[in-house]
This record gives structure tokens, C-alpha cells and sequence, in this order.
């Protein structure tokens, strides 16, 4: 009885949304900070830049972090610099006497740290796509043939790569034509047996849902149906955190009258973390 | 529907930063360092994405002119390639063709509405020396991607060209001011046309 008489306690459900948009705000602004905020930490550490001592017969100090800004300065044999910020391919660092630039990533690689030995700095290669396992890609392609002929298609992809040879990933695909447009979503499962190699080949299975969201002429009988595809493709690592892909799948969708067939070719790209 | 695929859009891009997240904690805690480096302390402050707000005007084909306003979020992949992801809306008014003819279409289909994903490379690097002898960091951009353009109750499948132009301000904050072709087909005044819509845009981001 007290309860119902309390006014906080009536006004809890109307703010139950309230309450989940804001620890939903709170919980995304934090994990947007949350980098910045790891780095205001380590400034203050008195730790928060590495000294390294240049083997190189000099370094070139760049203005900004790329190879078309200009060199503005040069660091000698045996002087000792500081790094603080890393970018692409490319080091922020200052000098003893006060210079600050940017310094490319492989003259940096020829430094030593205070104790002698050489610095091995960060850095991300094919072996972390086969290791590492998180992705998110996007990929651009065509219905080619088929029921959704002549449609043009784009999807949004999010990852895990469980095993070197073997993913398992999320589809969200938008399909646009003149007299139709639709989207599916769905569950991917890849299989890249020969994953150590340069171009390796990759097999595709999986099923979702697909819906034609508008068509104005009925010329489809897909509405709201299930599907299942199978295809193949191949990735190259483009470098970095980087993969190129490309596929051509075939598309079975169950539709109320009987089971159409789609053809599409994709090239898009993940991004793995 | 529509709310689906926004939810789809937010819940992708919360894991994404989620996802980038520990790969960047590990980096700069030094764990993907090697024992040489890891025990000296290195922490290296990670400049990998830039976050902004978009003002500008769009053109739409057969339409108005209109401001537009948006938001973008870039990852900065090699020196000189970002990826960028833009989301930006206008409100657009009365089309001549309207004004003598009626209004073709009402309420929630009059917001034009645009996403798109896309592959910049800067072409050119420079300074540029606004106030004197300062020097700010400059470069010259090219953007290309696709999208999706929500118009007058249609979604098409728009492919976006651009070129920008982005002046460093501070340490941590950019100006870019783009322009950018969006590309694609609409059934709004004549069957299958392929339409041009333009925007030139002003955008100040931060350095995450």
C-alpha cells in the first residue's frame, strides 16, 4: 500500500525508458572516452612518452603524419628522442632540445630504448586477421541473375573468426531496383581452409530472413520469406588491419508459392580488431 | 522497418567501438609490443578516429536548395586512406513544379534523409598560413562510397563522390569543407530518371 501511495514509485515504469536511454547514453559516451580518458592517465604517468636513442645517420621530422608534409627539422645519430601519439604509419615525437614532428613508423623501427635493445613497436599484420578474430566489414555488389536480377545491393557485416579457418558473421543487406527494394539479414558461416595464402579461396553457407519492402507493381512474390545461400569467394590482406573480398553467392528464398533462386556477386572489405 | 534498420545501424556501430576497443587498450598498454618495449611503460596516445558535426546546403534534383545538418564518424586506416561513415538530413520545401502544380508529396517523405560509407584518400598534403607564420595542417581529399538516400517515401541506392578539403585547427580539432555528388535513381516526377543531388558542406571534427 505504501508503495502505490508513493510517488516515486508510480512514476518508475513511465521512466523505465528514460532510465535504459540513459545508462544506454552513459554506457556509449564511456566507451567513446573511455580512450581519451586512458590517455589523460597516462600523461599524467611520468611515463607517458618512450625514449629511444637514434641508430639511424639521422631522422627526418616531418610537420604533420604524412609523407607530403614537409621536413622541417632532422635528428641526429645518438640523440634521444620521445614518442607520444601514434598514427598510421606515422610517430609524433619531440626532441631533448624542444623540436616536437612526426617521424614515419619504419625510421622509427631503427631506434634503440635506454637499455640497448631495439624498440619493436606496434604493429598489426595478416597473422593478427588469422588470430585475432573480431571484424566488421561492408561489402557493394549486384543480384545478377535471377529473381532480384539487376538489383543493387550493399551490406553491412560484423564477425568472429573463431578458428584460422573458420567465421562466423552477421549480415545486414539493403537491395535496390527500379520497381522494388528490400533488405535481408541473416547468419553467415565462412570457410577459408587455405587461409595462409596470398588469394584464399573462401566458401559461404548461410540463411536469414528477406523482405521486399515496397513494389509498387507485385512483380515479386517475395514478402516477408526465409532464405538460405551458398557461394564461394576469395580475400587478399590489403594490409594493416585490412581484407579485401569478393564472392558470388546463390540464393534459395522460400516464398508462399514455391522457392525462387537469386544470383549475386559482391567486392567489399573487413576491418578486423 | 525503418526503425530496424536504425537500430541494426546503432547496435553496429556501439559494437564497433566496443570491438576497436580492446584492440587499442592492447596496443597502447603495450601488450602487442614484444617483452622489449612492454617493460619500458610504453603508452602511446592512438589517433585512430575523428568524430563531427555537419552544416550545409544540399541541392536536390527537381527540389530546393535546403540546409542540411549531419553527423560523420572516420577511421583513419593508413596515412594517407580514411574510412567515413555520414549520416546527414534536410528539410525540403515547395519545388517550383510544386508551387504551380501541388505539392507532390507531405509530411515525414519531405525530410530527405542520406547515409553513406566511404573511402577518402588524401591527395594532396600541405600547410596552409591563415594568420601569418603558422603553420596548419592541410590536405586535399577524395571521397568516393556508397549509400542510401531516403526522399519523397523512396530508398535508393545512391553512389557518393566528392572532394573535400580539411584545414587542422588545433592539435585535436579540423575543419573539412566537402563537396559531394550523391547519384541515384528516382520515380518521384518521371519513371526510373537518374538524379544528381549535390551538397557542399562545412564539418569540424575531433581527434579521438
Amino acid at each position: 500500500m505504501q508503495r502505490i501511495d508513493n510517488p516515486d514509485f508510480k512514476l518508475k515504469s513511465p521512466n523505465k525508458f528514460k532510465r535504459a536511454a540513459f545508462y544506454g547514453v552513459l554506457l556509449f559516451s564511456t566507451s567513446v572516452f573511455k580512450v581519451p580518458f586512458a590517455v589523460a592517465e597516462s600523461q599524467n604517468d611520468s611515463n607517458s612518452s618512450v625514449e629511444l636513442e637514434v641508430i639511424d645517420p639521422y631522422l627526418e621530422v616531418h610537420t604533420g603524419p604524412g609523407q607530403g608534409y614537409p621536413v622541417i627539422y632532422t635528428v641526429e645519430q645518438g640523440e634521444k628522442i620521445f614518442i607520444s601519439t601514434r598514427r598510421p604509419d606515422w610517430y609524433e615525437i619531440s626532441t631533448e632540445d624542444g623540436h616536437s614532428g612526426w617521424v614515419k613508423a619504419s625510421q622509427i623501427a631503427r631506434t634503440l630504448l635506454p637499455t640497448g635493445e631495439p624498440v619493436d613497436l606496434p604493429s598489426v599484420s595478416y597473422g593478427d586477421y588469422l588470430e585475432r578474430s573480431l571484424y566488421v566489414g561492408l561489402n557493394v555488389g549486384q543480384f545478377s541473375s535471377g529473381e532480384l536480377e539487376s538489383s543493387d545491393t550493399f551490406s553491412f557485416l560484423a564477425g568472429f573468426r573463431a578458428f584460422s579457418w573458420g567465421a562466423v558473421e552477421i549480415e545486414q543487406s539493403q537491395f535496390y531496383n527500379a520497381d522494388y527494394r528490400g533488405q535481408y539479414f541473416g547468419i553467415n558461416f565462412k570457410l577459408e581452409p587455405f587461409s595462409d595464402w596470398v588469394v584464399s579461396p573462401v566458401l559461404t553457407l548461410g540463411g536469414g530472413e528477406m523482405e521486399v519492402t515496397v513494389q509498387p507493381k507485385q512483380l515479386l512474390s517475395i514478402e516477408q520469406d526465409d532464405y538460405f545461400h551458398y557461394g564461394i569467394g576469395a580475400s587478399y590482406y590489403l594490409g594493416r588491419n585490412f581484407v579485401m573480398n569478393i564472392n558470388f553467392d546463390k540464393y534459395d528464398i522460400s516464398t508462399e508459392q514455391s522457392d525462387k533462386s537469386a544470383n549475386r556477386w559482391n567486392l567489399g572489405f573487413n576491418a578486423f580488431f | 522497418m525503418e526503425s530496424r534498420i536504425q537500430r541494426f545501424l546503432l547496435i553496429g556501430a556501439s559494437l564497433s567501438i566496443f570491438l576497436a576497443q580492446p584492440a587499442l587498450a592492447e596496443e597502447s598498454n603495450g601488450q602487442g609490443l614484444d617483452n622489449t618495449a612492454s617493460h619500458s611503460g610504453l603508452e602511446l596516445d592512438n589517433e585512430l578516429f575523428e568524430i563531427g558535426f555537419t552544416a550545409g546546403t544540399i541541392n536536390i534534383q527537381d527540389f530546393t536548395s535546403e540546409w542540411s545538418t549531419g553527423i560523420n564518424a572516420t577511421f583513419l586506416a593508413t596515412e594517407n586512406a580514411f574510412l567515413q561513415f555520414n549520416y546527414l538530413k534536410a528539410d525540403v520545401g515547395l519545388s517550383s513544379y510544386e508551387k504551380s502544380q501541388g505539392q507532390l508529396i507531405a509530411g515525414d517523405d519531405r525530410e530527405f534523409k542520406h547515409y553513406d560509407f566511404l573511402v577518402g584518400y588524401d591527395l594532396y598534403q600541405g600547410e596552409q598560413f591563415f594568420t601569418g607564420n603558422k603553420a596548419q595542417l592541410s590536405a586535399l581529399y577524395a571521397l568516393f562510397g556508397v549509400g542510401d538516400t531516403n526522399f519523397g517515401g523512396e530508398k535508393s541506392f545512391t553512389y557518393t563522390m566528392g572532394i573535400g578539403y580539411r584545414v587542422a585547427l588545433t592539435r585535436k580539432f579540423n575543419l573539412k569543407l566537402d563537396f559531394k555528388n550523391y547519384r541515384y535513381e528516382s520515380n518521384l516526377l518521371l519513371p526510373e530518371q537518374t538524379n544528381n543531388s549535390q551538397g557542399l558542406s562545412l564539418s569540424i571534427n575531433y581527434l579521438l
